[in-house]
Order: structure tokens, then C-alpha cells, then sequence
């Protein structure tokens, strides 16, 4: 049976097989562990051919994983979760949504999601908190994705699609830059397109304050300073100008706002660019020089520059160097974002995102309410406003808030989220927390009620890859007795709030239809895709207007999504980090991943093989600094911020700078890296900066526990 | 309550800058903003006049236009200059008798080019002969380049930064150049000797000739009576030619005063503002007077001024926090100097000293003659205090970051000259290739020279690439990299 993976935005292309009872030569894998099904990647998907991940390989261990709760649970009189049956458990939850509602109001309400869920369920979760629940405060946890990356395009492009060409163009292109992305690491198939690029002769670029794997291929690594790359970004155009390399046709024919950035860059200062990013001018002029040099070049962007409190301006400011060289557009180039969760796409287009309705709506467009509200059959008068960002709608919990009940929909927000000690204690002084998940994890242990879901394999419904690939991720087998899907749970709780009329079907393929329908016009149209049609197509690319459409695999080849067509140049001023050090904290902290984990690891830290190979977090420390510490390989290091402090093991290694520390953020606990992050946002995106903040760090004697 | 009248004295970099910070900060929420320039253009980048020079249009090194300044709702007042301020009353009396009141000033007048006292130089009136320039606005360059002609001769006084620069740009052009340069070495303010004769073998291979250790002495104009035998004073006509203080007299078309510059504070004095070098602030960049402050090169900071751009952009970014109250403590401490020049075709980085100051600093220095690179590096107890790259400054950005936080040097100094040579810990073959069967680099290179010669075979032998298949692509690279050597054709059965 083929099917997708469980994880991130790759969404490999799966082949589950029923496993025989006793196969041979797995030795390898604890045989418990995976019991039931075997998982090869698919030769035939064009994205991931015939390649995985470890984690996707590993993913059927959590089907019947000796973790995994199939019974509803509920937080008894002691404070322990017991077990409790469905009506039980959701009858709680709509009395107490209703009690709550009665007495603080609909803004006391609030939902969150993730882009884990599939189209269907973020479009009908972003339904029931506007119509069920009746409040403006829903977002998702997309918004510690790719928010920043999506700001940026729809400001340059006024459309926002993570990558507006499909993966296999990256093997086309002559130079590729990773900026801030590390896709050995966190996207392993990925890498065979930039095998195949460099086997082509074309050239690699990598920018990352570590020296990953992905930086050990590259021809070029960039290592800037944590929180430089929109002064390097900008560094970087003006160098285009400066050394007249700008794409004079292409600008003149295809962009506005060139004078403007041109005068702003010009105040630019190549040695003081040089001595804050740490970037030698010479490496800088090397980087716009292959990029102009290339008749074909792309620049990708990761989390890296992303998560920054200045993510939008720094993605604004790639684009503007892509746009000077005149790249976009054109075969095989341009900017594109490597989208991180695997429906972290769609599930930004169909309104679990505080400000937008399905389709990339805007909520507070008149005419995107009354067209939205035509087709769920209600009043536009009747749909909230604008609601809260993440951070802040998280921030708001409890009674100083104002927000007392929190409905958590396949998101670890208590791990997942900067300052995490803050968002336990918010979690912690609700009134009602109900998590939904298969597992519980360190924001359930905060939930009032727990509603158990079915996983991956056991119900049928859509991504959105990376690429803006539609996909169908299949249904390999029934969910257990016990379980049930996010969107039944959605549709037996509107039921109890009274809107029931509201929401007549929990089948993917009927809600589908209905999300199709209402973004039929839209920016992000998906009227004219069906199941059918993306079992036939291996996948179908938005917008998709009508049933005869293919879909759209490359954007922007004629004319951009602006009115008049045009892309648009930005001036975007650097400015510091929210956080840079100082005498008192003095060194950088950044964040990131392993290959074994997955965002909060909620997932991840069920399987064997996972913890196995990475069974902690480890900060990553320079020999010289490591040395100066006195900390040792092995060792253990304590680092602190001014918001908490975590005890690491110690993994000393020459490939970070020597002022930087780094940890994975996939524990939760005493473990947590989201302890020490700064919760300062994006002015725009409300992007959390997750990769620069300051620290200071000392040995721990050899015995001292965490 | 009403907005306050903020005026800014100078419309040079620091104001540009200084306007940059105002604006981020939403200064003109507060202030009604109106700056001063002298100059008809609007704000431009002074580091790149030498383009200018070179021919390009004065439009491409402006920074801040009219418009830029409308769309802000800030006044440019462009061509006035202001004489003082009366800073009792709180007005700012201009060149053309105006009178404005103001309720927060400030100076941001720069430095003006130094006119050594040269026989000739100038003419009846003080002003400059006919043929004589200095290098400081765009009209200066816009007069060098009317009168500059290809085939013609330029004298250029001073070989530091501005000189050289002049120079190079006078030599692409067309003209014979000579530089005349006071002290031994080029440069002699940022290099040391070393570094100061590589720069002159490279301006002479760009085919301008370098005298050192002398000056000018006399400057003569052309005149109706050419005979300089008959009549050796100057005249009042075009440059004709020099006299240096060795006694040589060299024809020459033009001549360029490039002695440095001095901190601008005329108006400051007028104003009766406490000047020493330049005007005295504190670290708030306040004079002693309330409510005017000063920036840039024409402020005096602890007892120091500065000529390069780096200091007023960390001075604009203080009075900007100060002014707006967006940080009403921000203070300025002193900058520390870090200085990036490509200068005549050569890449040099200067920072901190140029030589040991104390018996215990520890100098390394790495001479490549055939290259015309030059490195040094000064260490005071295991921090780095000063630097100097010349024709190779890969390491340069590296080496100020350390500079700038004082942070230790490593063990070896060679290191960081290397920033990009990495040793990593862990051995190539140790790496982990496979890791869902966690099969080393060492295990598959074992299997390839065991006979392995596929990646399925290796699969075979070591379990590497049966999982979930992402190292494939890495097995196919270790196979080329390892596999022994086909035999010929002709053995294979």
C-alpha cells in the first residue's frame, strides 16, 4: 500500500507492507518495536525516489506503540489523567467550553494546530473555532515554522508558495545556496537532488553558523555570526550593485522599487558587514559572483534566517538579491523556502492562522468574510476578527490572559515554543486543557482532558508538500478500537456546542470538497483537485482552478501574483537581535536539529531506534571555547540566559563558531533547549526568535546532576 | 503637545545616519526634523567619491535625495549654511540671514581638508590657484574632472588613504600621477613600513610614481611671461608646475591637496561651544550647552576625534537612542578601529595598534615577498590588541570579531589566520555513513576493499544503505573513491 510519511514537508513517498510474523534479519530493530508493518521508501514518487529518512523508515513503530493511549482520559479528582469513555470525555469538554463561553466570553476560547494536520483538518479546525467555538484566537504552530518565509514572499511576490518550482529543479540549477538550512540533517532524501546538481558540475553554497553535514558538501560554507544574515543578505545586494553585476533588464522589466533599495544599500559599509556577520569580504564577493556568474541560480532558505526576530526583513532581503540577479522566474532558479512540517504548507492556506481564511483568505478582507461565509452558510457579521499569533495567544493563557480554555491539536506547544518554562506555567493556569494526540507528552501533562487520535496510517487525507504538491497520504489500516480522527472529534464537539448543522460530515473526502469550494478564487485555489486526480498525477500543484487544470508546478515564469505583475524590491534596515551578548551573558545559543528527531521530538522519542541512536541533547561547543570553559567532551555544561538555565552533555566539535553554543530543541523538560530561547517576535510574521539569543555557560564537576 | 523642533547642522554621513536611526525609532512622531546641508545635493556616501571622480554621475553616490526627505516629512534645507547658533535664544541664524528657532541642535559638520601653507597654493583672495583642488565634496571632484585630461600630469600631495585613492582614480583616467608624500612610507597614519612599501610597489606597478619623504614647496602658476628663469614668482594663472623641497621641479597640469582633514568647527565656535580638536561631548553625545549635541568627525569624545565613518554610525545609533528616548541611557563609549581599504588594486585590514606597545606584547608576522601579502598580528596576554593585513585578508573578519570582544586568542596565532581550516576531532572514517544501521565510513571502505562492488554488495556485507536507502548516494561516492582500479578489458572474463 503506498502512503506518506508521518514527519516533514518531504512527505516521502511510502510503500507499507503487513509484515510476515517473524522476518528474518532485522536484528538491527528491537522486534517488538515493529510489530506490524514493514516500510520501504517508494521507488515511483518523483519527490523522494526510491529514498527516506531514518525516521520515516522507523515510522511504524508508533502504530502500536506500548505508549500509545487508545482510551480517552480524563484529569481525575487526584490530578492523575483516567481513563474515560468518549461521550464522557467530550461531554466534559463541551460543558466546559459552554460554562466557560457563558462566563468570560468567546475571546476566552481559543484553538491551536499544527502542521502535522492535513488540509482537511486545519481547514476544519479553523471552522470550528470561528463557528463552533465562536472566537478569534486560533493559530498553529506553523507560525514557528515558516511564517517568516511566508511573509516575505507574499510581500515580494504577493503569493506564498514555499517553493514555486518542484524539488527536482534543484538538480537544474548551476549554483544552489542553503541559507540556513541543513537538509542532510532534517531532510536526508533532499539530498540526492543536490547530489545530482554537483554531479552535474553545479556548484553548492552553504550558509550556517555550523559546519553540518550539509556545509561538509558544500563548495562554499558561509558561517556568519548568529542573527547577521539580514546584514549579510543586504551586504550582499549591495556588493550586486556595487560591482554592477544587478540584472539591469530584468529589474527594469519585472520589478519595482529598485531606486529606493539601490540609495538605501548604498550606505552599506563593506568593512563594518565584514566585521558584525564575521563573513570576510572576500567570501562575500566569491557568493555574488557565483550567483551572477550562473545562468541558472537558487537560493533556498531554512529556519535559520527564518526564526529571527527579523525573519520576514531577512527573507525579504534574499529575495531581493535573487530578484537583482534576475533569477526569478527563470528555469531552474530563483528564491524558495524549505517548508519544515509536513503540512507546514497547507496548513498555512486554510485558516488556522489567526488573520487568514481558508485559501490564503485575509479575515479582515470584506469581501474574503462574505465569500467564506457564503460558503459555511452564515452571516459574515458572524465571523470573528483577527485573533492572536502563537506566542502571544499561548502568552495570553490563564486568568491574566484572558484566555482559559486551549484545545491543542497535534502540536507540543510546551516544548515547542521560546521561554518554554513560561509557557508551562500559562499551560498550567488554565481552565480547561484539552490535548489531542496519540501520545502523551509534555503539554498534555497540563490537559484536563486527553482525546486520543488516530495516526498517520490510519486515516486518509492531504498534505501540502514543499513543493505545493497536493499529495494523498493514505489510509494503510483501520485505527485502533478507541481512537478516533481529529476531524470526528471536531465534528461530535461542535455537535455538543450547539453547531452541528455547521459541520455534517468527519469524512476526508466530503470536507475536502467543501475546502475546494472555498477556495475556489482564491490565491491558494485548490477547486480543481480530487483524490482522483492526485492518485493519477502523483500529486497535483496549486492553484488548481478547475477539474480539467493540471496544476501549476512552476510560478512566476510570466508574472508575478501583484496586481501589476510585478515582483517587489524592499528596503529592509538591519537592525540587532532582540538578544546579542554582553559581559553578563556573553556568549550566542542557536537551536536546531538531529536527523534522529523531529520538532518537539513528541513523536520521535517513542521509538527505539531514534533514541538509540540520539538518546539526549547535546551542546555543541568550539575546542577553543570548550577549552577557556573547561569543558570537556562528555562533560557536562551548564548554560544559562536570563530566562532559565539547562544542564547538557558536552559535544565538543570544530564545526561551530567559536562564540556559539548550539542544542537540538527536541526535549522537553530539564532538557528543554526552548528554556533558554527569547520569546521576541517578528514584527510581522510573529515569528519566535529561536536562533539567537545570549548565554553564558560553565562546567559542571563531573558527578553534579542536572 | 506639539512636536519639537529638532535641527541638524551638516548633511553629511552622520546625519545620514543619525536620520537612518531617528527614523527606525519613529522620531518624527516627536521631532519636526530640519537638517542643514552646504552643499546643493542631497545626503551622499563620501566614501565613494572617488567614483564620482572616475566619471560616473553624482546621482549614484546620493543616498538620501529630495524625495527620500518628503516622503519622511524632513526638512532639507540644501546650500545654506548656518554661521551659529545663539543657543540662549535657541535659534539658528543661516548664510542667507535667516533665523530659526530650534529646541534640540545638532552639529554634524565633519572635517575639512587641511591646506598646507604651500607657496602658490592659493591665490590673491585665499582661494585656491586655478589647477589646485582638494578632495572632500562632490564639487571638488566634479572640478578635478573638468579639468583633468587624459595625457595630462597630476600631482598628488599626500599618500595616505584620500591621496591614493585620488590617484588611482586620476591614473585610470588617463593622466601621468606622482604622489608626494611627506613621510618614508605610504599610508603612514594605518601601515607600518613593511606593509607601507608593498603598497608603493603596487601603486608604481599601476603606473603612478611614489616620492617619499618629501613635500611641495612652491606651487607656480603659468602667466604671460612663462620664463621661470627671468621670474620665479608665482602667478596667478593655472598650475604650471611645482617645486619640491629637495629643490626638483616637476611640470604639472594639476595638483591635488590630500594632507588629511581636520575636524570642522566653525560654527561650534561661533556658537561659543566648548571646542579643544574638535567640539567636546560627553557620552551621551551632549555639549556642555544645553540642548545641543554633536556627532561625527567634528566631535571631540574622551579626548578623541575620528576620521572614519565606523565611529559616527555607533554615535548615531546612541543620540538617536538618546534623542527619541528609546534608550534615554545609552551612552557612547569610544570606538574601537577597524579599518577596510581596497586601495590602488590592494585589499588591507588595519585594526587596533599598528606595532607593540608594551615589552610583554607578542608580535607575529608572516612576510609573502613574491605575493605582496603581508600579515601581523600584536598579542597582549593572549588577546589580540592589533592587526594589519595587507594583499591577503581572508582572515580579517574573523580577526576583528576577536579584536572587537577581546576574546582569547587560540593557542596556536596560526589559527587565526586560517579561519576556514577546520581539523575536526573525529576521524573521516569513524563518521557515521548508515544510520539506521549505524555503519561507519571505515565499515563500508573494510567491504569495498574485501571485493564489494556494488552498493547492493555493500548492503550485503554491512547492512549500510538497507534502511531507509538516504546514504545510497554516499555509498556510490565512497565506491569511486575506493574501489582498487578496474583491470583492463581485456582481463575481464
Amino acid at each position: 500500500m503506498k502512503t506518506h510519511c508521518p514527519y516533514c514537508a518531504f512527505q516521502c513517498g511510502m510503500r507499507v507492507t503487513a509484515r510476515a510474523p517473524e522476518a528474518p534479519g532485522d536484528a538491527a530493530f528491537d522486534p517488538k518495536a515493529q510489530p506490524a508493518f514493514d516500510v520501504r521508501a517508494d521507488e515511483d514518487f518523483p519527490v523522494n525516489r526510491g529514498q527516506m529518512c531514518i525516521k520515516g523508515f522507523t515510522s511504524a513503530q508508533l502504530l502500536d506503540h506500548d505508549a500509545r493511549v487508545t482510551t480517552p482520559r480524563l484529569r481525575g479528582r487526584t490530578g492523575q489523567l483516567v481513563e474515560a469513555s468518549w461521550d464522557a470525555a467530550l461531554d466534559f469538554v463541551a460543558e466546559r467550553v459552554l460554562a466557560i463561553r457563558a462566563r468570560h466570553g468567546a475571546d476566552a476560547l481559543a484553538a491551536f494546530g499544527s502542521g502535522a494536520l492535513t488540509n482537511e483538518k486545519a481547514y476544519l479546525l479553523g471552522k470550528f473555532a470561528r463557528l463552533a467555538l465562536g472566537t478569534p484566537n486560533i493559530d498553529y504552530n506553523g507560525r514557528y515554522c515558516m511564517s517568516s518565509a511566508a511573509a516575505g514572499q507574499n510581500k515580494a511576490f504577493g503569493l506564498d508558495r514555499g517553493m514555486p518550482f518542484p524539488v527536482e529543479d534543484l538538480a537544474r540549477t548551476d549554483v544552489l545556496v542553503l541559507w540556513g538550512a541543513n537538509p542532510a540533517d532534517t531532510m536526508p532524501p533532499m539530498m540526492q537532488w543536490v547530489d545530482q546538481l554537483r554531479e552535474r558540475g553545479g556548484k553548492l553554497v552553504v550558509v550556517d553558523p555550523r559546519r553540518t553535514e550539509t556545509a561538509r558538501v558544500a563548495d562554499l560554507h558561509v558561517q556568519p555570526t548568529p542573527g547577521t544574515d539580514l546584514m549579510l543578505a543586504n551586504g550582499l545586494c549591495a556588493l550586486a550593485i556595487s560591482e554592477g553585476r544587478v540584472d539591469d533588464a530584468y529589474v527594469a522589466a519585472r520589478t519595482t522599487g529598485f531606486e529606493a533599495l539601490r540609495r538605501h544599500l548604498l550606505g552599506t559599509h563593506g568593512a563594518h558587514v565584514e566585521r558584525q556577520t564575521g563573513v570576510s569580504l572576500d567570501q562575500q564577493l566569491t557568493v555574488v559572483r557565483m550567483l551572477a556568474d550562473a545562468e541558472r541560480a537558487m537560493i533556498l532558505s531554512g529556519r535559520g534566517p527564518e526564526q529571527q526576530s527579523k525573519g520576514s526583513d531577512t527573507v525579504l532581503a534574499l529575495i531581493n538579491l535573487a530578484l537583482l540577479l534576475g533569477k526569478v522566474g527563470k528555469p531552474a532558479s530563483g528564491y524558495g523556502c524549505i517548508t519544515g512540517q509536513g503540512n507546514g504548507q497547507g496548513g498555512r492556506e486554510h485558516g488556522q492562522k489567526a488573520d487568514q481564511l481558508p485559501g490564503y483568505r485575509l479575515i479582515e478582507n470584506a469581501d474574503d468574510r462574505a465569500t467564506i461565509a457564503r460558503v459555511w452558510g452564515v452571516d459574515p457579521q458572524t465571523l470573528p476578527g483577527k485573533g492572536k499569533s502563537a506566542y502571544e495567544l499561548l502568552d495570553a493563557l490563564g486568568p491574566e490572559g484572558g484566555v482559559r480554555a486551549l484545545l491543542v491539536f497535534g502540536s507540543n506547544v510546551a516544548v515547542a515554543s521560546p521561554n518554554a518554562r513560561n509557557i508551562e506555567r500559562k499551560l498550567a493556569a488554565l481552565d480547561l486543557c484539552v490535548v489531542s494526540d496519540a501520545f502523551e507528552n509534555e503539554t498534555s501533562a497540563h490537559a484536563h482532558a486527553f482525546l486520543p487520535i488516530a495516526q498517520w496510517g490510519e486515516e486518509t487525507g492531504t498534505m501540502t508538500n514543499l513543493e505545493g504538491r497536493v499529495i494523498l497520504r493514505e489510509r494503510v489500516r483501520p485505527a485502533p478500537a478507541g481512537a478516533r480522527t481529529d476531524l470526528e472529534i471536531l465534528c461530535a464537539l461542535a455537535a455538543r456546542l450547539g453547531a452541528g448543522a455547521l459541520f455534517p460530515s468527519s469524512e476526508p473526502e466530503v470536507v475536502f470538497a467543501e475546502l475546494g469550494a472555498a477556495t475556489a478564487g482564491a490565491r491558494a485555489d485548490y477547486s480543481g483537485i480530487t483524490y482522483d486526480k492526485i492518485r493519477r498525477q502523483q500529486g497535483v500543484f496549486w492553484p488548481c482552478p478547475s477539474v480539467d487544470h493540471p496544476g501549476t508546478p512552476r510560478l512566476f515564469s510570466e508574472r508575478f501574483a501583484h496586481a501589476d505583475g510585478k515582483a517587489r524590491l524592499h528596503v529592509v534596515r538591519d537592525r540587532p537581535s532582540a538578544e546579542t551578548p554582553d559581559e553578563e551573558y556573553p556568549l550566542y545559543f542557536t537551536t536546531g536539529r538531529y536527523r534522529e528527531h523531529y520538532n518537539s521530538g513528541a513523536q520521535t522519542r517513542q521509538v527505539r531506534a531514534l533514541v538509540d541512536a540520539k538518546p539526549e541533547p547535546r551542546v555543541q561547543i568550539h575546542p577553543r571555547l570548550a577549552a577557556t570553559l573547561g569543558a570537556e567532551d562528555g562533560g557536562r555544561l551548564m548554560v544559562e540566559s536570563r530566562r532559565g538555565s539547562v544542564a547538557f552533555n558536552v559535544a565538543v566539535s570544530p564545526d561551530i563558531r567559536a562564540d556559539t553554543l548550539f542544542a537540538p530543541f527536541h526535549w522537553g523538560g530539564k532538557q528543554a533547549a526552548n528554556i533558554l530561547t527569547v520569546p521576541a517576535l517578528d514584527p510581522v510574521s510573529r515569528m519566535p526568535e529561536f536562533k539567537v539569543c545570549a548565554v553564558r555557560a560553565r562546567a559542571l564537576p563531573l558527578g553534579v546532576a542536572a | 503637545m506639539g512636536k519639537r523642533r529638532l535641527v541638524i547642522v551638516g548633511n553629511g554621513m552622520a546625519t545620514c545616519r543619525l536620520l537612518d536611526e531617528l527614523v527606525a525609532r519613529g522620531a518624527t512622531a516627536r521631532y519636526d526634523i530640519t537638517v542643514y546641508g552646504e552643499e546643493p545635493s542631497g545626503t551622499y556616501n563620501r566614501i565613494l567619491l572617488s567614483r564620482v571622480l572616475a566619471g560616473e554621475a553624482p546621482d549614484v553616490i546620493v543616498t538620501k535625495d529630495a524625495a527620500w526627505f518628503a516622503e519622511r516629512g524632513i526638512t532639507l534645507c540644501s546650500g545654506v549654511a548656518v554661521t551659529r547658533l545663539d543657543t540662549t535664544r535657541k535659534v539658528v541664524e543661516t548664510s542667507d540671514g535667516g533665523a530659526h528657532r530650534y529646541d534640540t541642535a545638532v552639529i554634524a559638520t565633519g572635517s575639512q581638508p587641511l591646506v598646507p601653507a604651500i607657496e602658490g597654493a592659493t591665490v590673491a583672495g585665499g582661494a585656491l590657484r586655478r589647477g589646485v583642488f582638494v578632495y572632500r565634496t562632490i564639487a571638488d571632484c566634479l572640478a578635478m574632472r573638468e579639468h583633468a585630461r587624459p595625457g595630462s600630469s597630476a600631482i598628488v600631495l599626500g599618500g595616505g588613504l584620500l591621496g591614493l585613492e585620488a590617484a588611482k582614480a586620476l591614473s585610470d583616467g588617463g593622466l601621468h600621477v606622482t604622489v608626494v608624500h611627506a613621510s618614508a612610507t605610504l599610508m603612514n597614519a594605518q601601515l607600518d613600513p613593511m606593509a607601507g612599501e608593498m603598497l608603493a610597489r603596487q601603486v608604481e606597478g599601476f603606473g603612478m610614481f611614489v616620492k617619499l619623504g618629501c613635500t611641495i614647496e612652491s606651487i607656480h602658476g603659468d602667466g604671460p611671461d612663462n620664463d621661470v628663469a627671468l621670474d620665479p614668482a608665482p602667478r596667478d594663472g593655472a598650475v604650471e608646475s611645482v617645486t619640491l623641497d629637495d629643490g626638483k621641479r616637476l611640470p604639472a597640469d594639476m595638483v591635488v591637496l590630500a594632507c588629511g582633514v581636520r575636524p570642522r568647527v566653525d560654527v561650534a565656535k561661533a556658537s561659543g561651544l566648548p571646542v579643544n580638536k574638535g567640539i567636546i561631548v560627553n557620552d551621551a553625545l551632549a555639549t556642555e550647552v544645553p540642548g545641543v549635541y554633536a556627532l561625527g568627525e567634528c566631535a571631540e569624545h574622551r579626548g578623541r576625534t575620528y576620521g572614519i565613518v565606523a565611529p559616527a554610525w555607533e554615535q548615531a545609533a546612541v543620540l538617536a537612542d538618546v534623542l527619541t528616548g528609546a534608550g534615554p541611557q545609552a551612552r557612547y563609549k569610544g570606538s574601537k578601529l577597524y579599518v577596510r581599504l581596497k586601495v590602488a588594486g590592494v585589499d588591507v585590514a588595519t585594526m587596533g595598534t599598528m606595532d607593540p606597545e608594551l615589552e610583554t606584547d607578542d608580535v607575529l608576522e608572516i612576510v609573502e615577498q613574491r605575493r605582496n601579502a603581508y600579515r601581523k598580528l600584536i598579542m597582549r596576554e593572549g588577546r589580540l590588541v592589533g592587526a594589519m593585513l595587507v594583499g591577503n585578508t581572508a582572515a580579517a573578519a574573523s580577526l576583528v570579531q576577536l579584536f572587537d570582544r577581546g576574546d582569547a586568542m587560540p593557542a596556536d596565532p596560526l589559527e587565526a589566520l586560517c579561519p576556514t581550516m577546520v581539523a575536526g576531532p573525529v576521524a573521516a572514517d569513524e563518521r557515521v555513513v548508515c544510520n539506521c544501521n549505524k555503519v561507519t565510513e571505515a565499515g563500508v571502505c573494510a567491504a569495498i576493499d574485501s571485493g564489494c562492488a556494488s552498493v547492493e554488495a555493500i548492503g550485503g556485507a554491512t547492512r549500510a544503505g538497507t534502511g531507509c536507502g538516504s546514504c545510497k548516494n554516499e555509498l556510490t561516492r565512497l565506491l569511486k573513491r575506493h574501489a582498487p582500479p578496474r583491470p583492463p578489458l581485456a582481463a575481464v572474463g
